[in-house]
């Protein structure tokens, strides 16, 4: 360690030069403003490498005393600094530039650190935070299409639940992080508080994917980073903007259910098909009553999807900034507030809200002061605040209820009668013991609330070392911030009633109702507590940066970072997992330019992770980059299309050292579980006598390590005329090497407890992205601008630990991370013959009938074992996103539209969960006796294998009413193809007119409407296609948005 | 200059702390080495070593409960069913105790899995039990003498684990050491041994058990230690063990000629060794000895504090239920503490009435089968079908019952023929409709439980379609007669330790022996006749002599055989043992290729009701003595051979 760092230093120094010599004479000068010409008062002016520094009068004039040696520094807040050399000079006019946060040609890489785009040679993304803005608190629902290199879908619309799943450049390991490291100004975030930042606080938005981008993240970088910059204040007249809005959601499809009579007759079919002795479920007379209509309480028919949820939400989002300030001091005061609700309806008779209701609010103050002309000091506070109150299982849970009971049974609640005048509960309708699901009691006998804060506090010290050394610049960071998550449950035991059996009269329509469960009823609240999360990090991080033209054409930069990272969690769960959590590394980079053609960089980061044992702790990972300016050279021609030409290519090392699981943590340590009730020994007449056993959770193994990618990344940027259309363009392959796998070749006969595990797991990927804009103003008047994105990222095994299999198709090597292995359905069986000589099917506990899907013996060994499981369909991460937009404007009037898409990946409908009339539980869910029964999707009641009707290639197999196994193997049945394309959003603006504003004394007033999720092209028809396997979740949800943009 | 040299002195003293940072691991992390320190972590150790013990009480881990034709349910969640119903498979084995479900979830094969039901591998119990007696020395606060206990105690354990492996899977590779862990290769790619190797092993383990009574011959502190091993378990499972490799499955089974090991040595052996059955009779009259010697005899009911006087009938019928429920009973040589008995007890009990109290909690399907109903004896002691005075062919017919069936049937009563005049061991450990269920909380003879078991009757099905007796028939001998049902409140539950081993079973075992050694003689009816008299039935030779149509049936070895199949058929009843003795007879290709038949539960007339209906058509592979081998692991491991016909 200590020998790399002193021999880094010398690098460093190398960069560095002194020249001294002393013969004063008197400078003066005017600085003005470029562009306006205006003088400007308190600029300041110092002779680099002493302390010696004047500031500019009212006028702008100033004097100093110089020798020709030195140089001077021409600094001002808010504008571009400016090193001058004295020479022969005795009168320096100098003016100086703004700086604008979002300065055109500037790109934020590593560590915030700017680059000006000639420059930029590795892969980074950037998009205007505009961009990103949609008619959700969820940032990371924006992702998907606009950015170029991102893999994005999104699974529920579940308000606090919604995450998009997101990865750069795909998903190219299997360990458990596969996601990037996101940084919001330069500390590490969850991907909670990213999903709740507000487009309006961003100031930069980068996205880093190649090797020379991130290596700066040494053993951390490896999946990519998101860095993201806030605003911050500018020396200017207070600025107000204010953004209200107000969305209307509604579930963009909905499953369609069969209707209950026809689930009554199937529910018959079911068990009777099965087993012809079988009793069912239904009599013919209640059939017959149901059709009829007899009577809805006898003869109930419960629509739970209306009964339960409403058609549409309102939502409302509310965001207030204040920027402004003066010469010492600078501030961003933003404040925000969004509110989502559920669609979920709520019980007049309980004075509780179960339906959906997130409130995010977010404070964030960032505060710039200068302390002298070269010292800076920025504070930057914020604060996350999620309150959230919704069902006690979720809303997922009430979609998945409503999914699984009964139409037919009961009612939700039954109408008061006479007898029950006086009962203040509401009568919700049960069966039999009462030990049927009734969704709507679940869903409105209770609410749960959580609340989650994030608090961060930063204080950024800048120093300009000019003094030291002209382009020498200083800066420490120091952070720490805090999460809190808690949440508690009320709820009520319902009183279950049902239609005492004979009291029914047919003649007259009375019946009687009463209660079932008078003993676990309870009509006050209970109460239940969740677990508390709480965790806090410090950062330090302080960073030596230099920066120099020599002869105007010789650009070197140099970057040297230390940076410490520590974080604890306070209910870690173990021992070991409440040790805190740290990394240290050192990371620099150095470059080199020659006349904004040639380009060179060299960067490595060098890491330490307290996971690994001393040897394997800390990983060097460097990165070379080259860039290409073509058509800067002499010889480009001036006239012709190609306006803009760069080649660039960088090729390096990353590292990961999140592996295993997010629960390992110290491979080079045995983890024992020295009370192991699983291993408990029980004694005595009685069974009194007991004690705990001993269980090894996990051997250890000193040798394990980071997970190394090696990237190389070729891109073009293209700029065609006159730069009207931009084209970014990249061509990546990585190789990942040393992932941590469990070793396959260890037998059972063994007896270990826990896997054995080395870093032996290979992978490779690679693939393309590339992102297109145009830009034409046909007049002032008349603009439009286009932009498409496009991401391929494929993934591949190298190498697997996994035995030597009889069958190549059973090996993972060569196919995608993502693949998944199934059995190849060939059809459903026509016959009980049929099923008898083809080769054995035993999957679960009902024998195989006809009508149940046949699968291909592969292997024809006779019968169907994993080994005829084969790699099916496509990957399920996507392997192509894309997205395209326009936006144009007319006059005052601007619009714009936005597709996205996605390709190349399969998902499989969850044959359990749809399976009518069985009972489904989802991993993780415990229903404590209480009896579940699917409900009958509509395309099966009208498409299945039926006794009468023998069709083998039916969408559904012969009907169960028990869990079939046979039948829900995962196989090319029930796969699906997951490419869409849809309208993700439309928006349509209106911006006043410059004499109505200035009438109104605001600076600027836009109103817009728009719209999201409004339509979708696939095949698949059942539900949303992005929801995949989850489809009978939450839905994703289609928003209508109308917003007014003031500022002030 | 000077500050860049401050800047990077702090720097460079920020990394050589580096190390330290990251140091976060405090010394005292509890490791492996830990268990072995003192006497309080070691005894855990060995309790972990107890821990593997299959839980044979537990409806759905032992797979001897359902897996034959003794007992059967109407849902096929159990494996024990799935087995019955030849389900069985390689890609997943029902039952597999080879792989333990843990390694299934780390294979990275990814299909759903049929048979996951949580079970242990006893691969990891047999490395447990290894690290425990590679480690015990080092402990040092213990006394040797407590040591060698505790070291007797885990070499029994690691033979049982073997025992119980080779019992389903046949030949198996022994553990004898285990391999380090950093091994790799073809050291941790074991293969197969063959059979007559691991019975020696495994005996050779339980000799060193049971050598210089380092066990105890029988517990003392039975609050403490009961279900530790004694020294009369040890030489029990040693005659279990020798009288299993010495039966027609293990010794010289010809069926086996091709099962070859990958080097091409045989796994079985060809030829019948007569030499094995007197190994196993020797072993059983040692373990019979010291049982005695123990103090263990044949259970006799202890008479009840509410009821001083019942009948014989009575009296006979709760000896046999007691020999399996009764927590004070001498006949029992080794009972599983660990797994507690209760969800089983309420899967036997049939419900007693119609109150609503316990509807859903017993009465929860464990169906003995008419085959069963139909294996024991009349009361003269002879099968029902040899029985010169029973009517044989019409026992099916109805017949009501009389004031003289009062201590087996209520009076007055439809019934079908089969069950009246049936020997006590019958009425005591089955109940069936119309049959008296005396205790549960009733011990007047004049005021018992009795089932009514008809559709529509309270014990009858099925009630929203599940929680019946498939068959009719109700497992009794399982339900501790001490257990309280009542119309109002809830089943209690008195728990009783699961027998593993009982004395019955060694006599019938020594029997057994005696009889393939050297034929009828009077030591084999002597230890058969014991079984006999406690379940109030004459001798073999009267009972076979006056009643029989076969009267010398008993004087030739195989008629004796068969006697001794049928005894220890009708003794063991439902105890889990049927399963494994028709595999190791090689009956079960006989006995399980046969339909199943039960009541026509579906009827509320006992007109239709008492007529044979068939449930299911067992089949039964020759592949179905053994059990399949995981897929997954015979490809890892290329050294092991899969089981013919999987």
């Amino acid at each position: 360690m200590k020998t790399i760092f002193k021999f880094l230093f010398l690098i460093f120094l190398s960069f560095l030069s002194f020249t001294l010599s002393a013969q004063q004479k008197q400078i003066s000068g005017e600085v003005t403003e470029a562009g306006t010409g205006n003088a400007l008062p308190g600029v300041n002016i110092t002779v680099v490498g002493t302390t010696r520094g004047v500031m500019s009068d009212s006028d702008g004039k100033y004097s100093i005393q110089a020798s020709p040696n030195d140089k001077l520094v021409f600094s001002f807040i808010g504008m571009e600094s400016q090193i001058i050399d004295v020479g022969s000079k005795t009168a320096i006019d100098v003016q100086m530039m703004e700086v604008s946060q979002e300065l055109e040609g500037v790109t934020i890489v590593a560590f915030g650190q700017k680059l000006r785009n000639k420059e930029v040679v590795g892969s980074v993304t950037t998009i205007r935070p505009d961009e990103l803005k949609v008619p959700s608190s969820n940032l990371t629902t924006a992702l998907a299409g606009r950015l170029s290199g991102v893999i994005a879908y999104q699974r529920s619309g579940e308000p606090g639940q919604d995450n998009a799943e997101f990865f750069i450049r795909g998903v190219n390991t299997f360990g458990y992080k596969v996601d990037p490291l996101i940084l919001i100004d330069n500390l590490e975030v969850s991907r909670e508080d990213f999903a709740r930042l507000t487009t309006e606080d961003i100031a930069s938005f980068s996205i880093m994917k190649d090797a020379a981008a991130t290596a700066l993240y040494g053993a951390r970088g490896a999946n990519g980073v998101i860095l993201v910059t806030t605003k911050q204040g500018r020396d200017e007249a207070v600025k107000v903007s204010i953004r209200i809005e107000n969305s209307i959601s509604s579930p963009t499809r909905n499953v369609e259910l069969a209707d209950p009579i026809t689930y009554m007759r199937l529910h018959n079919e079911a068990v009777i098909t099965r087993d012809p002795l079988g009793s069912r479920p239904y009599s013919q007379e209640k059939i017959a009553n149901t059709i009829e209509g007899t009577n809805p309480i006898i003869f109930p028919i419960t629509d739970w999807k209306d009964e339960m949820l409403k058609d549409y939400t309102m939502n409302q989002r509310a965001h207030l900034n204040i920027s402004g300030g003066g010469k010492i001091a600078q501030y961003y005061l933003a404040g925000s507030f969004t509110q989502e609700n559920g669609i979920l309806r709520v019980d007049g008779k309980n004075n509780f809200n179960n339906n959906i209701d997130l409130k995010t609010f977010q404070l964030r103050s960032n505060t710039n002061i200068n302390v002298t002309p070269n010292t800076e000091i920025i504070v930057r506070l914020s604060g996350v605040f999620d309150d959230y109150t919704g069902p006690i299982n979720g809303g997922t849970a009430v979609y998945r209820n409503i999914m699984r009971t009964n139409p037919v049974l009961f009612p939700p609640v039954y109408p008061v009668d006479e007898a029950h005048e006086y009962i203040t509960h509401p009568l919700f309708g049960n069966y039999g013991d009462g030990n049927y699901l009734n969704p709507y009691a679940e869903m409105v006998r209770g609410y749960k609330n959580y609340s989650r804060s994030t608090m961060t506090a930063t204080v950024e010290f800048k120093q300009n070392l000019n003094f030291l050394l002209d382009g020498l610049r200083m800066n420490g960071l120091v952070s720490t911030s805090r999460y809190a998550f808690f949440d508690i449950n009320r709820y009520y035991s319902p009183f279950y009633y049902q239609v005492l059996p004979g009291s029914y009269d047919r003649k007259t329509g009375k019946y009687a109702i009463d209660v079932i469960n008078p003993l676990d009823g309870t009509e006050y609240l209970g109460y239940s507590e969740g677990p508390k999360d709480v965790s806090s990090v410090f950062y330090l991080q302080t960073m030596l940066n230099y920066d120099k033209v020599i002869n105007k054409k010789h650009r070197f930069g140099g970057l040297l970072i230390f940076m410490v990272r520590n974080r604890l969690e306070g209910n870690a769960g173990s021992l070991q997992l409440s040790l805190p959590y740290r990394n240290v590394g050192l990371s620099g980079r150095a470059t080199y330019s020659y006349d904004d053609r040639y380009f060179t960089e060299f960067n490595f980061g060098y890491n330490g992770s307290e996971r690994f044992y001393k040897t394997e702790r800390y990983g060097f990972f460097p990165s070379f980059g080259a860039g290409w300016t073509i058509s800067s050279e002499a010889f480009w021609p001036e006239d012709q299309p190609v306006s803009k030409l760069k080649l660039r290519g960088t090729y390096g090392l990353v590292g990961n050292d999140q592996i295993g699981s997010a629960t390992d943590r110290f491979f080079y340590l045995s983890n024992v579980d020295m009370n192991s009730a699983g291993r408990r020994g029980i004694f005595g007449e009685d069974r009194g006598y007991s004690r705990n056993g001993i269980f090894v959770t996990r051997y250890d193994n000193k040798d394990i390590t980071w997970e190394t990618s090696r990237k190389m990344n070729l891109g073009i940027d293209l700029g065609l005329f006159d730069s009207k259309i931009d084209i970014i363009a990249d061509y990546f392959t990585e190789y990942r090497y040393n992932i941590l796998m469990t070793r396959s070749s260890i037998p059972t006969t063994m007896g270990l407890t826990a896997s054995s595990r080395a870093n032996v797991g290979e992978a490779s990927s690679r693939g393309v992205d590339v992102s297109v804009d145009v830009n034409h103003f046909f007049n002032p008047q008349f603009w439009l601008t286009g932009r498409g994105n496009f991401t391929y990222a494929a993934s591949k095994y190298e190498v697997y630990e996994e035995p030597v299999y009889p069958n190549s198709y059973s090996s993972r090597v060569g196919y995608s991370l993502s693949q998944q292995w199934g059995y190849i359905a060939e059809r459903l069986f026509y016959d009980d013959a049929e099923v008898n000589n083809a080769p054995r099917q035993t999957f679960g506990s009902r024998p195989a009938m006809a009508g149940d899907i046949k699968y291909k013996d592969v292997n024809g060994d006779d019968q169907i074992t994993s080994l005829d499981q084969v790699p099916i369909g496509y990957p399920k991460t996507p392997e192509i996103i894309y997205g395209f937009g326009l936006s144009t404007g007319f006059k005052n009037v601007d619009f714009s539209a936005f597709f996205q898409g996605s390709a190349r990946s399969s998902f499989w409908i969850d044959a359990q969960a749809t399976a009518p009339f069985i009972s489904h539980t989802y991993s993780g869910e415990s229903f404590g006796g209480i009896n579940l029964q699917n409900q009958l999707l509509k395309v099966y009641a009208d498409d299945h294998w039926s006794e009468e009707n023998r069709n083998a290639y039916a969408l559904w197999p012969r009907l169960d009413d028990q869990v079939n196994s046979n039948n829900s193997q995962t196989n090319t049945w029930f796969m699906r193809n997951g490419a869409f394309l849809r309208l993700k959003q439309v928006e349509l603006g209106y911006t006043l007119s410059k004499s109505v504003i200035s009438r109104l004394k605001i600076q600027n007033l836009r109103i817009y409407l728009n719209g999201t999720n409004l339509a979708s092209w696939s095949a698949f028809k059942l539900w949303d296609i992005e929801q995949a396997g989850n489809g009978l979740g939450y839905p994703i949800q289609k928003v209508f948005n109308l917003g007014v943009q003031l500022s002030l | 200059m000077r500050y860049i040299k401050t800047i990077l002195v702090i720097l460079v003293g920020f990394c050589s702390s580096c190390d330290n940072y990251l140091d976060v691991v405090p010394d005292n992390v509890a490791t492996i080495d830990m268990a072995f320190k003192m006497r309080v972590t070691a005894e855990q150790y060995l309790f972990t070593c107890y821990s593997y013990l299959p839980s044979d009480s537990h409806v759905a881990l032992n797979p001897a409960i359902y897996g034959a034709d003794e007992l059967w349910h109407y849902a096929d969640v159990y494996p024990g069913v799935q087995i019955a119903k030849g389900m069985q498979g390689k890609g997943s084995p029902i039952m597999d105790y080879w792989s333990s479900s843990s390694a299934r979830m780390s294979a990275p094969q990814t299909g759903s899995l049929e048979g996951t039901f949580a079970t242990n591998s006893l691969w990891q119990a047999i490395r447990d039990c290894n690290i425990f007696l590679e480690n015990v020395h080092r402990v040092k606060d213990m006394d040797q003498f407590e040591k060698d206990r505790w070291i007797a105690e885990v070499k029994f354990l690691k033979a049982y684990y073997h025992f119980y492996l080779f019992r389903m899977y046949g030949p198996i590779p022994l553990m004898r050491e285990n391999l380090p862990i950093t091994s790799d290769g073809e050291e941790v790619l074991v293969s197969r041994e063959p059979v007559d190797v691991c019975v020696d092993y495994i005996v050779q383990l339980l000799d060193e058990a049971a050598a210089d009574e380092k066990l105890p011959l029988k517990i003392e502190d039975r609050t403490t230690e009961l279900g530790r091993i004694t020294l009369p378990i040890v030489l029990a499972l040693k005659a279990k063990v020798l009288v299993t490799a010495a039966s027609p499955l293990f010794n010289g089974n010809t069926d086996y000629a091709d099962f070859v090991n990958i080097d091409g040595t045989n796994l079985f052996n060809m030829t019948n060794d007569p030499e094995k059955w007197e190994k196993a009779a020797t072993a059983c009259k040692e373990a019979i000895d010291i049982s005695h010697a123990a103090g263990h005899k044949l259970y006799t009911y202890n008479l009840n504090i509410n009821a001083p006087n019942v009948s014989p009938e009575t009296f006979i019928k709760m000896s046999i239920r007691g020999s399996v429920t009764s927590r004070e009973n001498p006949e029992v040589i080794w009972a599983n503490t660990r797994n507690a008995t209760g969800s089983l007890q309420r899967e036997a009990q049939a419900r007693l009435d119609g109150g609503a109290a316990n509807a859903s909690i017993v009465g929860r399907g464990m169906a003995p089968t008419l085959k069963i109903a139909e294996t024991y004896y009349t009361k003269n002691g002879v099968p029902i079908e040899e029985d010169k005075t029973w009517n044989y062919e019409s026992r099916y017919d109805l017949r009501l019952s009389t004031a003289d069936d009062r201590f087996y049937i209520m009076p007055n009563y439809y019934t079908a023929s089969l069950h009246f005049d049936r020997e006590p061991r019958f009425y005591g450990s089955m109940a069936f409709d119309g049959s008296v269920w005396y205790g549960q909380g009733r011990f007047s003879e004049d005021d018992p439980w009795h089932v009514e078991a008809k559709l529509g009757q309270y014990a009858g099905g099925p009630p929203g379609g599940n929680r019946y007796s498939i068959t009719g028939y109700f497992p009794k001998k399982l339900v501790n007669p001490l257990n309280t049902y009542s119309a109002t409140s809830a089943y209690v539950i008195v728990e009783y330790h699961w027998p593993i081993i009982r004395l019955a079973d060694l006599y019938l075992l020594y029997a057994e022996s005696l009889n393939e050694l050297s034929g009828p003689s009077e030591e084999v009816f002597e230890y058969l006749n014991l079984v006999r008299a406690r379940a109030g039935l004459e001798s073999v030779e009267e009972s076979w002599t006056q009643f029989s149509k076969n009267p010398t049936k008993y004087q030739m070895k195989s008629g004796l055989r068969e006697i001794i199949h049928q005894e220890r058929t009708i003794e063991l009843a439902f105890e889990a043992h049927r399963f494994w003795d028709i595999r190791r007879w090689k009956t079960a290709i006989n006995e399980l290729n046969a339909p199943v038949y039960g009541w026509n539960v579906g009827q509320s007339d006992a007109k239709y009701y008492y007529r044979p209906r068939l449930i299911f058509n067992q089949t039964f592979r020759l592949r179905d003595y053994l059990w399949p081998i995981r897929e997954y692991d015979i490809i890892v491991n290329k050294n092991l051979v899969q089981n013919p016909g999987w």
